[in-house]
């Protein structure tokens, strides 16, 4: 509010001044007060009428008061004064499908892109469009470029265009590392399909079949994280890189590795980890880091068994958190008592 | 036209197709009725329906049916307008894990989401579930922006009726180019094919619409559907066990959207939208109890057999029973309507076919009216067609009675000479036996022919019988018709001439030609007046025309006319007989002696009735009425070739032979009572009286010339006259017994005389064997007599057949039989004769072949061999066949 106040006094001892308008309407923007903020932006357009961020900065208003048609006029005015403004063909894209002009926004999309190549939210949306009508192929190409340049929702469409087949040829361990890529930027969706592919795979209520093609894709994902360091020999036997990487002390690389694998269910990750949570790694990672106990608890929710004896282990012993008897029994629930009888022992739950 | 002819024939001749063309007229007439008032009459129709679906036992929601629908906690939580697609993608994914067997929604890809409702993110993850989820049947809408390959389109359209009640889902709709079945349909045939059960869709049924089979009041309330917030708690709370309950292998349908502007009024009084009225539906096709109401074919079909029944059952059971058929055929379809939608679940219409039905009583009885006359006709026509049969038929006999004789005679003969050569006994017993077995062959063609005869003379006897033919006329319509009569100067008391009065009045009414038949004087202008004045241009003229009066060379100016100039003389315009009857009748006098070139230019009128009169360039076109007549014997002309057969079949209309005053003595005294008081007045002289010898002379007479020649005598006996007597001798009668006719022969035959077994052949038409029955006879010894006399006749005749065959004949009703029967005796005795060198040895095997011919006949026979040897050239047989 003292920003808005100061700018507020500032226009009043330069009302001529349109800079000083807009950047009021900018606060104005940010605070939510978008009728104050428009009206700014109208006032700061009325002494400069030939500024075409000032008119694109009106169009990004009006969007935010879903004032699609009024948008549409100042972004077409800001793009009149400069043909150059990619932020003013990517907004009116945006504007254009709300619209329901499928074609003009596709269009807007592709100018946008024309005026700057390396524009990975303008890849993305282009490639949504293709995809709603239709053209899956070259959606598929625009969401490669999205995803790469890392927006987490492209991510999980090129997850969902891998595991579907649309626009590309189905490749589950592909699915599977463009999902890890958008969980790793928090994408829920992402998160959750891995969740069901790790369910799925574990399930007894899944065909063998199923299950088999299903572990194979998490290991094709795990031996992918290989191609990231091609310094490191590749064992002809799987092997754990998270573990490689920790006998070669590269920490920071190590632990987003093992967290990776653990996450597509590596029994030598979970066990890494179990070590890493129980000990700590010197000045890299302190005990009991929640990350990998939440990590633990999804694998383990989906019915990885060895989380679940971690996670029987740690909650007995109270590792990092309080001793719950109960919570850790519960984990042990429904799984062969032969697995479970030595862990009984050793913990004493008996 | 023939064909027209034949169709009307067969139409009137048939009851099933009377009463078809009734049933058809009579639905089209409630079809009609139906256009005038199409609300109530729709409203009527569907009554029984109505009243059914609301009284019945409440129908059940299926348990293999998840409804779905936003509630008010869920529009307070996601919005009360448009929902984001990110939403509804995570509950149609939840639903599929959770089991679901098909799921629908109200949702339409015709619009992209606005950034504020996920934009295009969101409508890619919804594109995502629908595929994650296939298939899931969605709205169909003819401008979808996003495209889904995993969608399938069903619509919601609701039929409303012309009495704005909603009782119909169309089973498909066009929408742009496409063929979109309908949502509920195409739902549950997904299902049923999930779950491998026996699809009950609108598709594999008729393309007509089914009804809407509603659950309670018919709004979504009676379907218990499931709020969609409880729906969203389970899938945050992730219990799988509750939406699995709730979802597992079920169609699931989600209302989402809010609420549908289009609204429609069902049966029950309720008002929904489209996707209620295809919920119900789909819950009972679930339910599999599907309610199918019939297309507009297959009740237009419905109501025509209805109505023809109940018109064949009015035409076939006249009077109180066709009636009361009639009306059991119409209760009957009342329940069965009520059966089939009872046990059948298929609505029948009611309205259409009783609207029909009901119609069907008073057209029936107006075409009873109508058709009564019609059918007069054609029965005189079928009466007509068997007489000319019967008399191809009794031709037939002849000839096969002949063949038996002939053959029984090369038997005798075959006998004979076994007699005198046992060395040829062997052949000839082979010979015989192969002639027995030609006789039975020919005997039994015979009897076949004789059967055929009897069955036609039943059938025309059943025919006099059914229509109103003279039988039926009593004493009171006999004096009645004789009174009538003789205003046309037609002065008989013989019923079979009043008889004939009557069907010539009945004749006189429509435009067929006629053509009488008859001796000279048996009245034939007479009774041509009668049916010019009984007919419906008796307004018009009459033109009576001699044909054998005209001159040949002036044959087209007289019956044609000329224009002026035409030819030397012709000094003006003249209209000719047929241009004068133009609008009234023609009596064509003498028909028979007309000339083949002129008969060719009659025939052109009668065809045509047209003709150019001589000079002109333009035919004359007349609307005329033919009355032909003649004492000549047409069927003889046409077969000897001096008569064209297409003139006669033309004029063989209505056909009158008008019997000869022998044939009718009763009207001999009647006729000389009336010519005494007519002739005595005329010459002032008073009325004589005749004495009874006179009258019974007259009685006796033959009176070749009829009643033309009874006058004549009356009238010279009147003038001769002096008293008040007139005695038998002045009628000038001539030999009493070369003129009278045998009268004791009638009743007691001369056993011996030929004169007497010929008289017996006359009154049996030649029908050998009944001939031979009355005389007691053997029938060969009949036809022994009958070729003598044929001999002599040929003899006498100096063998001209048509001349003997007449003698024999006396008349000419049964002239064509003799013909046949004459010209059969004579090819055989030439046949017989052939062989031999001379005229004795001819004879000598005549005598033996013919041995049980007259021996007073023989002499005929003698006479006919000589002359035919004395000819010196053979006449090959079967020339006088074709002559």
């Amino acid at each position: 509010m003292t920003e808005i106040a100061s700018l507020r006094r500032t226009v009043r001892l330069l009302p001529n001044d349109p800079d000083y308008r807009l950047q009021l309407a900018g606060a104005l923007l940010r605070v939510g007060d978008l009728d104050a903020a428009v009206e700014e932006c109208r006032a700061a357009i009325t002494l400069q009428p030939d500024d075409g961020n000032a008119h694109l900065q009106l169009g990004l208003m009006l969007m935010a008061k879903q004032e699609w048609r009024a948008a549409a006029s100042a972004l077409g005015e800001a793009i009149r004064l400069e043909p150059d403004l990619s932020h003013a063909h990517y907004s009116l894209g945006s504007v254009q499908y709300s619209l329901g002009n499928v074609t003009a926004a596709v269009e807007s999309y592709r100018r946008t892109l024309g005026l700057r190549p390396l524009f990975p939210d303008a890849h993305y949306r282009l490639a949504l469009l293709l995809r709603v009508t239709g053209r899956t192929r070259e959606a598929a190409q625009h969401l490669e470029t999205a995803a790469a340049g890392g927006v987490p929702q492209a991510r999980l469409f090129l997850g969902n265009a891998y595991q579907t087949g649309q626009g590309v040829e189905k490749n589950l361990g592909l699915a599977i590392f463009w999902w890890m890529q958008a969980a790793d930027l928090g994408q829920q969706t992402a998160a959750n399909s891995l969740s069901k592919v790790r369910r799925q795979a574990l399930s007894s209520e899944s065909t063998k079949q199923r299950r088999v093609e299903l572990q194979s894709a998490l290991q094709i994902y795990r031996n992918t994280l290989w191609n990231d360091f091609p310094d490191i020999s590749r064992p002809s036997e799987p092997q754990s890189l998270g573990k490689v990487l920790r006998e070669q002390n590269r920490a920071e690389d190590a632990i987003p590795i093992l967290l990776r694998e653990c996450f597509a269910l590596s029994e030598e990750a979970h066990a890494e980890l179990a070590t890493l949570y129980e000990a700590g790694w010197d000045q890299y990672l302190k005990p009991f880091d929640k990350t990998i106990l939440s990590c633990f608890e999804s694998t383990s929710a989906d019915g990885f068994t060895p989380a679940k004896k971690i996670l029987t282990r740690i909650y007995a012993k109270g590792l990092g958190l309080e001793t719950n008897i109960p919570k850790a029994k519960a984990f042990l629930k429904g799984l062969p008592k032969q697995d479970t009888q030595s862990l009984f022992d050793e913990l004493g739950l008996n | 036209m023939l064909d027209r002819q034949k169709f009307w024939r067969l139409f009137i001749a048939s009851l099933p197709l009377q009463a078809l063309g009734i049933g058809v007229l009579t639905t089209l007439l409630s079809a009609m009725l139906w256009s005038a008032a199409p609300a109530t009459l729709t409203a009527l129709d569907y009554t029984v329906y109505d009243t059914w679906l609301r009284h019945r036992t409440t129908a059940q929601v299926s348990p293999s049916l998840t409804i779905v629908t936003r509630d008010v906690a869920s529009e307070e939580r996601f919005g009360r307008g448009l929902w984001d697609r990110g939403i509804l993608a995570q509950l149609i994914v939840t639903i599929h894990e959770a089991g679901a067997a098909v799921i629908g929604m109200d949702h339409r890809l015709d619009y992209a989401s606005p950034a504020q409702l996920g934009g295009a993110a969101s409508d890619a993850l919804f594109l995502e579930a629908l595929r994650t989820a296939s298939p899931v049947v969605l709205i169909q809408n003819p401008d979808s922006l996003l495209q889904s390959d995993a969608a399938i389109y069903g619509h919601i359209t609701v039929t409303s009726d012309l009495d704005h009640i909603s009782r119909h889902i169309p089973p498909s709709i066009r929408i742009g180019t496409q063929t979109v079945p309908a949502f509920g349909s195409i739902l549950s045939e997904i299902f049923h094919r999930h779950t491998a059960t026996l699809p009950q869709s609108l598709s594999s049924h008729s393309d007509a619409d089914v009804l809407i089979n509603i659950v309670g009041d018919g709004s979504l309330t009676a379907l218990q559907p499931i709020p969609l917030s409880s729906v969203w708690n389970a899938v945050e709370r992730h219990d799988e066990p509750l939406l699995a309950s709730w979802f597992k292998d079920k169609a699931v349908v989600i209302r989402s959207s809010p609420g549908g502007s289009e609204t429609w009024l069902l049966p029950s009084n309720s008002t929904v939208d489209g996707l209620t009225a295809h919920l119900h539906v789909v819950n009972a096709f679930l339910n599999h109890e599907r309610i199918d109401s019939l297309g507009w074919f297959s009740r237009f079909t419905v109501t025509i057999v209805l109505a023809s029944l109940a018109a064949w059952s009015l035409l076939q059971f006249r009077g109180m029973m066709g009636l009361l058929l009639a009306g059991a055929v119409v209760v009957g379809y009342g329940a069965l309507a009520a059966a089939m939608l009872n046990w059948a679940s298929l609505v029948m219409p009611i309205v259409t076919p009783l609207a029909a039905s009901f119609s069907v009583f008073i057209s029936a009885a107006v075409w009873v009216n109508l058709t009564a006359r019609q059918c007069l006709i054609l029965l005189e026509r079928d009466m007509i067609r068997i007489q000319q049969e019967s008399a191809a038929v009794r031709e037939a006999l002849v000839l096969h009675e002949d063949r038996a004789e002939a053959l029984q005679e090369d038997l005798d003969t075959a006998k004979a000479a076994m007699a005198f050569s046992a060395d040829q006994q062997e052949e000839l017993t082979r010979t015989t036996n192969s002639l027995r077995l030609q006789i039975a062959e020919a005997q039994g063609q015979e009897q076949d022919a004789r059967r055929h005869l009897q069955e036609l003379e039943r059938q025309l006897g059943d025919l006099r019988a059914a229509g109103t033919v003279s039988s039926a006329i009593g004493n009171a319509e006999l004096n009645r018709l004789q009174v009538e009569a003789r205003q046309f100067g037609i002065l008989t008391q013989d019923r079979s001439l009043l008889r004939l009065f009557h069907d010539v009045k009945k004749s006189a009414q429509s435009s067929l030609t006629v053509l009488l038949l008859g001796e000279p004087g048996t009245g034939k202008e007479l009774f041509a007046h009668a049916i010019h004045r009984l007919s419906p241009r008796s307004g018009k003229s009459f033109i009576a025309v001699n044909m054998a009066a005209i001159s040949p060379e002036l044959f087209e100016s007289e019956l044609f006319g000329h224009t002026r100039g035409s030819f030397t003389g012709a000094t003006g315009d003249r209209r000719g007989y047929f241009g004068l009857a133009d609008h009234g009748t023609i009596f064509l006098d003498e028909i028979g002696d007309l000339r083949m070139d002129h008969q060719s230019k009659l025939l052109r009128v009668l065809q045509d009735k047209s003709f150019y009169r001589v000079g002109a360039t333009t035919p004359t076109t007349v609307d005329i009425r033919i009355v032909a007549a003649t004492n000549r014997n047409l069927q003889k002309g046409v077969s000897e070739g001096w008569f064209r057969e297409d003139l006669y079949f033309r004029l063989n209309g209505m056909v009158f032979h008008l019997p000869p005053l022998r044939e009718r003595t009763g009207d001999i005294p009647l006729l000389a009572d009336i010519f005494l008081n007519q002739l005595a007045e005329q010459i002032g002289k008073p009325v004589p009286q005749l004495t009874n010898e006179a009258l019974r002379a007259l009685t006796e007479y033959d009176w070749k010339g009829n009643v033309r020649e009874l006058r004549h005598c009356i009238e010279q006996a009147v003038t001769l006259n002096d008293g008040t007597l007139l005695a038998r001798d002045l009628l000038r009668l001539g030999d009493e017994r070369g003129q009278a006719r045998g009268r004791t022969g009638q009743t007691v035959p001369d056993l011996a005389g030929d004169a007497a077994v010929l008289n017996c052949l006359r009154r049996h038409g030649f029908d050998m064997q009944s001939t031979a029955k009355t005389l007691g006879w053997d029938r060969s010894t009949v036809t022994q007599r009958l070729k003598g006399l044929c001999f002599q006749a040929l003899v006498e005749t100096s063998a001209d057949q048509a001349k003997a065959a007449l003698t024999i004949a006396g008349d000419s009703s049964h002239l064509r039989t003799v013909e046949l029967k004459l010209m059969d005796y004579y090819d055989h005795l030439r046949s017989v004769i052939e062989p031999f060198a001379t005229a004795e040895e001819a004879l000598t095997d005549c005598k033996r072949r013919f041995k049980n011919l007259p021996e007073r006949h023989f002499s005929s026979v003698e006479t006919l061999v000589r002359r035919h040897f004395q000819q010196n050239r053979p006449v090959p047989r079967g020339q006088t066949q074709r002559a």
